[in-house]
């Protein structure tokens, strides 16, 4: 009677441990990425203040070790999807959640702390899986430098970094006196999906910009500036993760007892039908019956899907240029313009230039 | 006559529940679990990587720069109370922190443990401070004293720092490195008169589902 009820026994707690120990709502795992999302509509309103705290969450919670968080744990089990850990996003994701809160300590007269968040940015494309691929933001090691230099340091090793990872166009050299950095973001960035037969393997489908750079009229000056890093290059160059081998654990698990239960439903079908009621076959047959059922039940409960939650407002192509701009109030005039030079959208900007050592900092975005 | 039923029945169960127990998704992962941080001394053999600058670090940091800053010669032997004046620490590190606190603890510390031994300058508030004697030189609020005779104190020292950091990060983990340095220097002769430093190594690696 005992060995009847284990077949029962086990598919309900398989079922029952799938529905139960009150783990935490999707709302709450998915935190950090409506974080994200609302920090870069505050930044496209340069509504900053309303973006700082959203992004100080961010990057408290992206540099803390997520070693023993038990939404991560469950995540790896067979039974739970990814999508149940808690959202950090991909690599190229948490740099933008750094380097956005970099542009806001420079706006706040820090600029050693958005080195700092440039810094670590940089770090979180630090385990690409090719090594020609880690760590090769161009942008990150740039503004590394350019601060650096502001501050009075040495950085020619931060500009070399940089013009070797500088794919896009040439950077220029540092100017300390420069006054008014601006930094501008163009484009719809990339997007996830999941392939593979079970939908195991996570994929990006590069995004697209119409503009490919921004010309600035200020003072009498005319500068055009185009992108240093493409997020679609980043998103699409870091190679496989750790959790992707989870992944195809699962479903190799999946397809096995997949492919096992049909066998069992088969032989057990053919045994059962093959000899009289209550033969030594029939019970066989019945037992590979129940065992096939088994194995279809726990091969549909388990979940090797990639989680392709994404930060979905996110630009393809970022740039960053500095100028020297007399102080006092000054119209800044903003054209995005395409490839072949037509004007995509224009912004009108009016800022005040302080005097003295603290700079001016302005974000510019081709999406409002 | 039903008991032979049983047995293959228990038998195919006892396959099925072994496969699942052996069929770990995790399996080729190393250390799927990660390792929780850890504080290590700054000459301690780590076995990954770390963290950022906590608590603990800003509490042990500032508690050595104080006691190193009585133990200087030029405040413990100064003829009556040395000024200092707080510059803001330069951060050199890829953690964004608010670097007042640091230079604010050494502060308190000092002013609770020295009962006026050291005096601090608030130059911090400096605008506050010139509002409120302009308001004093045109009449509208009392004063205590002539209003008109300059009575901001000059600095005899400055009291600053920096933060390094060095930052590693393989398969295995993120290792951070932060070296604190504290500096005293005399405002009349840019000697520095005392200099200390601290340095905190930390290590972690995050959960597999991450990486």
């Amino acid at each position: 009677m005992c060995a009847r009820m284990l077949p029962v026994i086990l598919a309900s707690l398989l079922a029952v441990g799938c529905a139960s120990t009150g783990s935490p709502t999707q709302a709450g795992r998915d935190a950090l990425l409506l974080s994200y999302r609302a920090a870069s509509e505050h930044m496209r309103r340069l509504e900053f203040a309303q973006a700082k705290p959203l992004l100080d969450d961010a990057v408290t919670t992206l540099g803390g070790i997520s070693a023993g968080d038990n939404a991560a744990r469950k995540a790896r089990g067979l039974f739970r999807a990814e999508s149940t850990k808690n959202f950090r996003g991909e690599p190229y994701e948490r740099v933008m959640a750094f380097y956005y809160r970099g542009i806001l300590y420079w706006m706040d007269g820090e600029p050693d702390n958005a080195r700092a968040c440039f810094r670590s940015a940089q770090l979180q494309d630090a385990d690409a899986e090719q090594g020609s691929y880690q760590a090769d933001y161009a942008l990150l090691d740039y503004l590394d430098g350019f601060v650096t230099t502001k501050l009075g340091g040495g950085a020619s090793d931060a500009l070399a970094r940089a013009r070797s990872n500088a794919r896009l166009g040439q950077l220029p050299e540092f100017d300390s006196q420069a006054n008014v950095l601006i930094f501008f973001e163009m484009g719809q960035g990339p997007t996830k999906y999941a392939a593979g037969q079970y939908g195991e393997r996570l994929q990006f489908r590069p995004g697209t910009s119409r503009s490919r750079s921004l010309q600035l009229k200020v003072a009498g000056q005319v500068v055009q500036a185009g992108p240093s890093d493409d997020l679609s290059f980043q998103a699409t160059t870091r190679g496989g993760r750790q959790m992707d081998f989870v992944l195809a654990n699962k479903a190799v698990f999946k397809g096995s007892t997949d492919s096992f239960g049909d066998a069992a439903i088969l032989s057990g079908a053919i045994l059962a039908g093959s000899s009289g009621r209550r033969s030594a076959a029939d019970e066989i047959g019945a037992g590979l019956l129940v065992a096939g059922l088994l194995g279809k039940v726990i091969s549909a409960a388990t979940t090797p899907n990639a989680d392709t939650r994404m930060w979905d407002n996110l630009p393809n192509l970022l740039g960053f240029t500095a100028l020297r701009v007399p102080p006092g109030e000054q119209r800044i005039s903003a054209e995005f313009l395409d490839a072949s030079g037509r004007v995509v959208l224009s912004r009108e900007v009016t800022i005040t230039v302080i005097p003295g050592t603290r700079d001016t900092v302005l974000f510019l975005s081709d999406r409002l | 006559m039903y008991r032979p039923v049983t047995r293959p029945i228990a038998a195919v169960t006892v396959v099925v529940v072994a496969v699942l127990a052996t069929g770990c998704a995790s399996h080729g992962v190393r250390n799927p679990s990660g390792n929780g941080v850890t504080v290590l001394k700054a000459d301690e053999q780590g076995f990954v990587a770390g963290t950022g600058v906590e608590s603990q670090d800003i509490v042990s940091v500032t508690d050595k720069m104080a006691r190193g800053i009585l133990e200087t010669p030029q405040i413990q032997r100064a003829q009556g109370q040395p000024r200092v004046v707080l510059l803001p620490i330069e951060n050199n590190t890829r953690f964004a922190i608010n670097k007042d606190i640091l230079l604010t603890r050494v502060r308190a510390r000092l002013n609770s443990q020295t009962r006026g031994k050291v005096v601090f300058l608030a130059r911090e508030r400096m605008a506050a401070l010139e509002k409120e004697q302009q308001l004093k030189q045109s009449g509208q609020v009392t004063s205590a004293s002539d209003p008109n005779v300059v009575e901001f104190q000059g600095a005899d020292f400055f009291l600053t720092g920096r933060l390094d950091g060095s930052t590693t990060k393989s398969p295995r983990g993120v290792s951070d490195y932060v070296l604190y340095t504290f500096q005293l220097i005399d405002v009349r002769s840019s000697a520095i008169v005392w200099e200390d430093m601290a340095e905190i190594k930390k290590q972690g690696l995050d959960d597999a589902a991450y990486r």
